[in-house]
């Protein structure tokens, strides 16, 4: 029997595969194996270690954004790797291709599909989904496996659904064998201290890494408390993670009985002696990680990957957090040198561990929950449906009902705010949704701040963001938008001759005002400088006309914000204009800024001549000015209006008439109702 | 069909002899522009009530605040300007010469488009659900083929040979440049550009259909004058005979305009919708090429111009590129109306502007 194996990219695509594949290699001596990954992957050098032969095809991520150029390279590469894969494909011949998803797969798959189509192949087809919500690539092919495993019973409605089994995420049989004792000696670790561990999947994590090393002071100041660090040895022109924690850990210099209990390692080649050793896990949501640790009983602190495809580590880590086998710490956006980046405070981390340390009970209950979702069978569920599929048995039928309600978020942007504005009307404010969702939601508006991606606007995914800062009362984040305000970093020169500014365009710094500070009312003195600032050399209108709106809502009365304000009259746009008079007669205090006002008597916009009587009149009400201020030049206002709204005499009667209509309809309908229930 | 039946009877009836006068381009254009706007006039009451009771019925629209976006009213008040057109054409011209041919399958490809367009918006309710704007190019773009090819091909084009494939600016005597084949790509350009340039000024009661009268009157004077031979080398154009069946086609269409204004004008029963606006903008471009004048545009069509000028720099490059506005809205007149002018005084003065652009654009039959 030949067997080709493919699908990588990440650990939670080929350590399955690897895991089948020993388990088919002990009971089939004479089976062969081809692994098919990409160059520079994980797979490239975890393969070859387990001592299985691999061989070398073209992908590419398919581009989530709409820019030709990404796309045609994407088509032209994939191209290229078609045309490999099926040479691979027709020299190998295997029996069966076993897939894993990810897009690493996608050469074999489509050349599998082509060769079948001609009449050159004959290999059956097995793929295999990790997560609950099938990967693009396995929902394109899905149609042309003969078997498809998941792990989760909800991600089979994707497919023939009777050609889906349930087998759950299979884990390498090594992993269960280990002993606590054995493991600790084995890493020179007291046997009765508490140890945590950290790592951030098979890659390493940046901001798990840098989270790890601010929260170390404090997590390591606990006496006998040890520390196993996994750093991963990830490795580009932009982060080296070895260098930079080196470096990190000097500028710290523990004296040398703190660092004894610090245990650091790139890449952990029997993960199973850290999992046995450990208490508890700082770890990223990926299914393999995941399946692991609930196999291994261990309570977590889990820190999602932000930026995964549809989100699907937050939606992991929280169904982890709902059965209470972990707590998950959000990353959230924060600026940094001009740019959003995405991070965890080590501060709290470093609380949740001790937290969590310290309160045994309740890592026992933890424990319980994740030993409760592991899955120990589910590598002999994946063999007996290989075995079923070679003998052409039909799989175990699903149990789904349909429908089965939406768990997930709209992706869209758009329709991700419509619905969190909807959720939030529906409970009536935010303070009514549990403490859990909300993290969830205001972690969303962290993904979409951090993301650079032009969305019908420049920047507009975070401007979604921004706006979801405000729609979810996230104060948290109004540094953030203040720095975005405050953002005068320029954009390119052609830009700026077609009347751009700023990286931070006009519509995201007016948003930061308008869905942001307005909506969270928070008005401290660094928020006052701020709208000053932009309603004094903000260069686009928009802005400055919110700010001097924003300012007038505030209601802090100063001479210093008056002034600003009577400066702010000379603008020349009148949509500006008309908010700062707005703004004077909420918080003017003088009695001369009738004097200001005067200005404007015969301007020529009958919008601002109609914001200042209203002004006016407000003032007289609030008693700032007196009768004989505004009496003197009132006359003078130049009352005529190219303005007009017509009445609509017969329309207005019969929408009347509709509302009398359908009120009546409905009350005759509960009527009825009512008779029925008492008649019953 | 007039035409026809005239040039037969004064041809076997000696009686009938003053049935000569049908032969007069002048005096078909003006029979032409009363028919379609009597027809409209007569017929339109009729029309609109039918529209309405067949479920085509127009949005209610908030007058009191600025904007009247998003619930636009949607109906078909552009088969109403479309029929008067054709009929008064199907009347009163030569239908068989090239010439008329192309300008009605003008009118019918547009107007065709345009419904499609109607119809996916009220039947979804929304003003963002009807074509795309890729597929609305590129079905305009097939007829802008179609009729390029008719046009450059020697033994198809209604023109003289040699003649189409020149490049006239206004102001200038003589053509300024050859373009060979590399006309038809200019002639789609041509004919989408101002297709859709009608398109997106048709927003305010009354704003499109008046300057579409004044540029279609302008071009109508020019086919005019190059129809006729001693006019044309008198004022040195070229010489394009029977071109004149288009001044016909622009008279009937003014009326057609003047017509659909009577029900039309503000606060309106109807309006033209995507049907209209396109069968108008097509014909326009259409028009423009065969006279020879597809730069008079510029001029005589200025508020167009400036109008999808507006929509350009706001969308694609204030909007789309930079992130931020440069009008309060576009296109224009939503600009004026945010900037608190009322309807009425916005549409009145686009009046105006492109009867003073009209008279700037005759003068360039003089000034060359």
């Amino acid at each position: 029997m030949k067997y080709l194996l493919t699908g990588g990219g990440t650990g939670g695509h080929v350590y399955p595969a690897l895991a089948l594949a020993d388990e088919i290699a002990r009971q089939q001596p004479s089976a062969s194996f081809l692994y098919v990954g990409l160059a520079n992957k994980l797979e490239s050098w975890i393969v070859p270690k387990r001592g299985f032969p691999i061989k070398f095809v073209r992908a590419r991520a398919c581009p989530r954004s709409a820019s030709p150029w990404a796309w045609f390279m994407f088509a032209a590469i994939l191209a290229v790797g078609i045309v490999c894969a099926c040479f691979l494909l027709l020299r190998y011949r295997p029996n069966l291709i076993i897939s894993t998803g990810g897009y690493v797969s996608a050469p074999i798959m489509f050349a599998h599909g082509i060769l079948k189509k001609i009449g050159c192949a004959r290999s059956k087809v097995f793929i295999f989904e990790p997560n609950a919500h099938p990967g693009m690539l396995n929902q394109a092919v899905g149609r042309m496996a003969d078997r498809i495993g998941v792990a989760f019973e909800q991600a089979g409605r994707w497919f023939d659904m009777r050609r889906v089994a349930v087998v759950g995420y299979p884990v390498r049989r090594e992993l269960l064998g280990s002993d606590r004792f054995a493991a600790r000696r084995k890493l020179g670790i007291p046997v009765d201290v508490p140890v945590v561990l950290a790592f951030g999947g098979s890659g390493g994590a940046r901001a798990i890494n840098q989270a790890v090393l601010e929260s170390m002071p404090y997590v390591l100041a606990r006496p006998n408390l040890h520390l196993i660090h996994i750093t991963g040895q990830y490795r580009n022109s932009h982060y080296d993670a070895v260098a930079e924690i080196e470096a990190a850990l000097e500028v710290l210099a523990f004296p040398d009985s703190v660092s004894t209990r610090y245990h650091r390692f790139t890449y952990m080649e029997t993960i199973q002696d850290a999992y046995a050793a450990a208490d508890m896990v700082i770890c990223r949501a990926g299914m393999s990680t995941l399946s692991e640790i609930c196999l291994c009983g261990l309570p977590a602190l889990i820190i999602p990957l932000p930026k995964a495809a549809e989100d699907h580590q937050a939606i992991n880590a929280r169904q982890m957090e709902s059965a209470g086998a972990a707590r998950v710490i959000y990353e959230e956006a924060v600026w940094h040198n001009g740019t959003i980046i995405s991070r965890v405070d080590g501060g709290a981390l470093s609380a949740s561990i001790l937290e969590l340390i310290d309160d045994e009970k309740q890592r026992a209950a933890m424990s319980a929950a994740a030993r409760k979702l592991g899955h120990k069978e589910s590598l002999d569920l994946m063999l007996t449906e290989v075995e079923n599929l070679m003998e052409e048995r039909r799989p175990t039928p699903l149990t789904l009902e349909f429908p089965l309600p939406a768990t997930s978020l709209p992706e869209e942007p758009n329709a991700l705010l419509r619905w969190v504005r909807k959720r939030t009307d529906d409970q009536e404010g935010v303070g009514s949704l549990e403490p859990c969702e909300l993290a969830y939601l205001r972690h969303q508006a962290d993904r979409l701040l951090v993301s650079d991606v032009w969305y019908e606007i420049p920047l507009g995914k975070r401007n979604v963001g921004i706006k979801l800062v405000g729609y979810l009362q996230y104060v948290e984040q109004v540094p953030l938008l203040l720095s975005i305000l405050r953002d005068r970093t320029k954009v390119s020169l052609l830009q700026r001759l077609f009347g751009g500014d700023y990286v931070h365009g006009g519509f995201l710094r007016r948003n930061a005002i308008e869905f942001g500070i307005r909506r969270l009312m928070v008005f401290g003195d660094e928020v006052r400088e701020a709208l000053l600032g932009a309603l004094r050399d903000d260069p686009y209108f928009e802005v400055r006309a919110m700010a001097a709106k924003a300012l007038g809502e505030s209601m802090i009365q100063s001479d210093e914000l008056e002034c600003e304000l009577v400066a702010a009259l000379d603008d020349s746009y009148p949509e500006v204009i008309i908010e700062v008079i707005g703004a004077l007669g909420a918080v003017a205090r003088r009695r001369d800024i009738v004097v200001h006002l005067q200005r404007f008597y015969l301007h020529d916009s009958w919008q601002v001549r109609r914001q200042v009587v209203a002004v006016l009149y407000c003032l007289l009400e609030r008693r700032v000015v007196v009768m004989e201020d505004v009496e003197e030049g009132a006359e003078q206002i130049l009352a005529t209006s190219p303005f007009f709204a017509p009445q609509f005499p017969l329309k207005q009667q019969l929408n009347a008439l509709a509302h009398l209509i359908g009120k009546t309809s409905t009350e005759q309908q509960n009527e009825r109702q009512l008779a029925e229930k008492q008649a019953t | 069909m007039i035409y026809y039946l005239g040039t037969y009877l004064y041809e076997t009836v000696e009686t009938l002899s003053f049935l000569r006068l049908l032969n007069s381009i002048s005096f078909r254009a003006i029979a032409g522009a009363i028919t379609a706007l009597l027809f409209i006039i007569l017929f339109g009451g009729r029309m609109i009530l039918h529209f309405y009771l067949s479920g085509q019925r127009d949005m209610p629209r908030n007058y009191a605040s600025f904007s009247t976006e998003g619930d636009s009213v949607k109906t078909y008040g552009g088969l109403l300007l479309v029929t008067g057109v054709l009929v008064s054409v199907l009347l009163w011209t030569k239908l068989h010469t090239t010439f008329v041919m192309l300008c009605i399958v003008a009118v019918l490809w547009f107007a065709a488009l345009g419904l499609v367009d109607d119809r996916l918006k009220v039947r979804h309710g929304s003003s963002d659900r009807g074509l795309s704007e890729a597929t609305k190019l590129i079905l305009q773009s097939v007829y802008g083929l179609v009729f390029g090819l008719i046009y450059v091909i020697e033994d198809l084009s209604p023109l003289p040979a040699g003649l189409p494939t020149q490049l006239y600016l206004p102001f200038l005597k003589n053509p300024i440049f050859d373009l060979s084949w590399g006309y038809i790509p200019f002639a789609i350009f041509t004919v989408i550009a101002i297709a859709n340039s009608v398109n997106i000024a048709d927003g305010i009661d009354g704003l499109a259909v008046v300057p579409v009268a004044f540029a279609i009157a302008v071009f109508g004077v020019f086919a005019y004058v190059a129809s006729h031979a001693e006019i044309s080398a008198f004022l040195i154009f070229p010489f394009i005979p029977g071109v004149g069946e288009v001044a016909i086609i622009c008279s009937a269409v003014f009326g057609a305009c003047l017509g659909f204004l009577w029900f039309n004008s503000y606060p309106a029963n109807v309006i033209m919708g995507d049907t209209g606006s396109m069968a108008l903008g097509g014909l326009l471009g259409t028009v423009a090429v065969l006279v020879k004048q597809e730069f008079l545009f510029l001029i005589a069509g200025g508020v167009f111009v400036g109008e999808a000028f507006s929509v350009l720099v706001q969308e694609k490059i204030g909007i789309k590129w930079l992130g931020r506005r440069f009008f309060q809205r576009a296109p224009i007149h939503h600009h004026f109306q945010a900037r608190g002018l009322a309807d009425t005084k916005i549409v009145i003065r686009f009046w105006i502007v492109s009867g003073i652009l009209a008279l700037c654009s005759l003068a360039t039959l003089k000034i060359r």
